[in-house]
């Protein structure tokens, strides 16, 4: 699964993108388990951040899969 | 509705056509929104926006798509930009066509405000990191596995990313926009040869100020059809003496004087005999011989437009308006580092395996045309000790407004510029230009300052002086920056295909048909330096150009000398 990152978020993690290991689907909270073991510092920034499955905002009863394209999306400015 | 989306790393073009087929338009609507000069009530230079480019794409359309139920309109084209977006430069570009006003109207504001919410777009400022130092280290790679997605920016982390590769062009766009001209000031003519001119100087009076006389002679009233005149009076440079003269009354003047009053001319003494106080005319000339009042300039006439770089007939000019503290540039202070292992200064004799400096001479000479104090130093190439020797000299480069750093640009293990300047609180806008010589070529910006590292040999710096630092001094300065001219090569340049872009050394001469004439000058690689001493102008190769065939017409940059100065 590929996990992307975005603007204060590769500062948090040191990368804009990284590979999970992630076999079968799980739910938002499994993968922010998953998430926060590889890269604590993303604690911080949980409240503020939604997940992006596929290029869309996810619904929170959402599953992932390994084949997923997932995003991090910290608070946006753009315009 | 027709929906047109684009992300570009571009400018975003000025005008932008309407949608063709909005025919049935009544209201064609534009907005544009555009990098504003603070930020936090912090002046800033530049943004740097950065997409998520699949999602933000999709979001915009589905956006756009639920406002269209409520809003109909007939097209929208949105455009926006990302990376470094300088100060007044449009970031988002949107465009509505509608039947009336209101429905574009709506559908741009409530366009906006849901971009503002949902749109996977990040801007920050583009200024040093809160933490400089942290982009020395390298993400661990079993940490994280990094997958090499999008261009790595300016603000990113060393570590892991490749630097972007800028074209000549867009790192010379670069330097102009990150360099803003400093704060003007009032100096004395005597200390701003060479400086710009940052006001439009108008002239105070009349040029010259009354009818002068261009010869020795006698003025006599212009259409006086007598032979003889009796002389009334003298008049030397100086003298201020008006009158009317009566017919058959002459004036003795000199060349220069001013003359008694109008209406006058002058006949050159060699045409007249005088005995004593009378003078008879031996021959009639058709010219008056007088530099009549505002000839060369009337009063408000503007003589020098802002942006003008001071030279000595400048000078000149300003001292006859009585200009006598025009509003300047101010002096740049400018601090140089040498790096290098291998360099001894040019008076010590190098040992096996080193090498006389001549970047310091180089650098001193080539900024003679830039009135600027100048400090040099050398760094030692060993990171900790370099960080040492400029904490020594911290505040001197703090006060700079240019810092030069000559080598250690490229990427081999002794190299450090980069991390140097991020060090001292610069953000690196470019660390590689596709330019030969001088393909590490790093630009880094801190407020007003910039700093430039120069790849290490001489003819790097010669060249990278000329475009580079340069352009930075002409944006420093509110100057006109170097500029390509066309002209003719004179002989073949000889050369294999390059992907790089060259800057060619040449000598410039003008053959007499007028054409700048070039002859491309021999040189192997930057480390040569016979060029040096001849080289007037730079030809520029394209990229994977290959030779050059003689008569061929070329871009050049004209140096030095060839400048006017």
């Amino acid at each position: 699964m590929r996990v992307f990152f975005f603007a204060q978020l590769k500062e948090a993690t040191g990368c804009d993108a990284a590979e999970l290991a992630v076999t079968s689907p799980v739910n938002a909270a499994q993968l922010w388990t998953e998430l926060l073991h590889r890269f604590p510092a993303l604690a911080a920034h949980r409240a503020n951040v939604r997940l992006a499955r596929n290029w869309e905002f996810a619904t929170p009863d959402a599953t992932f899969a390994a084949a997923d394209e997932i995003a991090l999306i910290p608070p946006v400015s753009g315009g | 509705m027709e929906i047109e989306i684009q992300l570009t790393d571009q400018t975003i073009a000025e005008p932008i056509p309407p949608p063709l087929h909005a025919g049935a338009a009544g209201a064609w609507m534009e907005f544009r929104g555009v990098v504003r000069g603070e930020e936090d009530g912090q002046p800033i230079r530049a943004l740097e926006y950065e997409a998520y480019p699949e999602m933000a794409v999709r979001e915009i359309r589905r956006i756009l798509d639920t406002l269209a139920v409520q809003h109909r309109c007939l097209a929208v084209k949105v455009i926006h930009r990302t990376g470094r977006i300088p100060v007044g430069a449009t970031a988002i570009y949107v465009g509505v066509a509608a039947a009336h006003r209101a429905e574009a109207i709506a559908l741009l504001g409530g366009f906006m405000d849901r971009l503002k919410q949902d749109v996977p777009i990040w801007k920050r400022q583009a200024l040093p990191g809160p933490n400089p130092g942290r982009n020395l280290a390298s993400p661990s790679p079993s940490e994280s596995r990094l997958l090499g997605r999008g261009e790595s920016t300016s603000l990113q982390p060393a570590g892991g990313h490749r630097p972007a590769l800028r074209s000549l062009d867009e790192a010379l766009a670069e330097i102009r926009a990150s360099c803003q001209p400093l704060p003007a000031l009032r100096a004395p003519l005597a200390d701003v040869w060479g400086r710009v001119l940052r006001e439009t100087v108008c002239a105070p009076a009349d040029w010259p100020p009354c009818d002068r006389s261009t010869r020795d002679g006698y003025a006599i009233l212009a259409g006086d059809p007598a032979e003889t005149f009796s002389v009334v009076d003298t008049l030397h440079a100086g003298d201020w003496k008006p009158r009317r003269l009566a017919p058959g009354e002459a004036v003795r003047v000199a060349t220069g004087a001013a003359l008694p009053g109008r209406g006058l001319r002058v006949v050159m003494q060699e045409n007249v005999e005088r005995h004593g106080d009378r003078i008879r005319l031996r021959r009639r000339e058709t010219a008056a011989n007088i530099s009549f009042r505002g000839e060369d300039f009337r009063a408000g006439a503007p003589l020098l437009p802002a942006g003008t770089t001071l030279n000595a007939g400048a000078l000149a000019l300003l001292a006859t308006a009585g200009k006598t503290a025009p509003l300047v540039s101010p002096r740049l202070r400018v601090v140089h580092f040498t790096t290098g292992n291998e360099l001894v200064p040019p008076e010590q004799t190098p040992k096996p395996g080193q090498i006389h400096d001549a970047n310091s001479i180089l650098i001193r000479g080539l900024l003679q045309n830039y009135p600027c104090d100048l400090a040099q130093g050398h760094l030692p190439e060993d990171f900790e000790l370099a960080r040492s020797k400029i904490e020594d000299r911290k505040s001197e480069i703090e006060s700079a407004d240019v810092l030069l750093i000559s080598g250690g640009a490229s990427v081999g293990e002794h190299d450090f510029t980069r991390p140097l300047l991020q060090q001292l609180g610069f953000e690196i806008v470019f660390s590689q230009v596709n330019l030969r010589p001088g393909r590490p070529l790093i630009l880094g910006v801190n407020g007003p300052r910039v700093a430039i590292g120069l790849p290490g040999n001489p003819l790097s710096h010669f060249v990278c002086f000329h475009c580079a630092v340069a352009t930075a001094l002409a944006g420093l300065t509110g100057g006109t920056g170097p500029a390509f001219l066309r002209g003719q090569l004179a002989a073949k340049l000889d050369d294999q295909p390059c992907p790089r872009e060259t800057l060619w050394p040449a000598k410039l001469e003008w053959n007499p048909g007028g054409i700048p004439r070039l002859h491309p000058l021999a040189w192997a690689n930057s480390g040569n330096v016979a060029c040096l001493a001849t080289a007037n102008a730079l030809v520029r190769v394209p990229p994977n150009q290959g030779s050059v065939e003689p008569f061929a017409e070329v871009d050049f940059l004209p140096l030095g000398a060839m400048l006017g100065r």
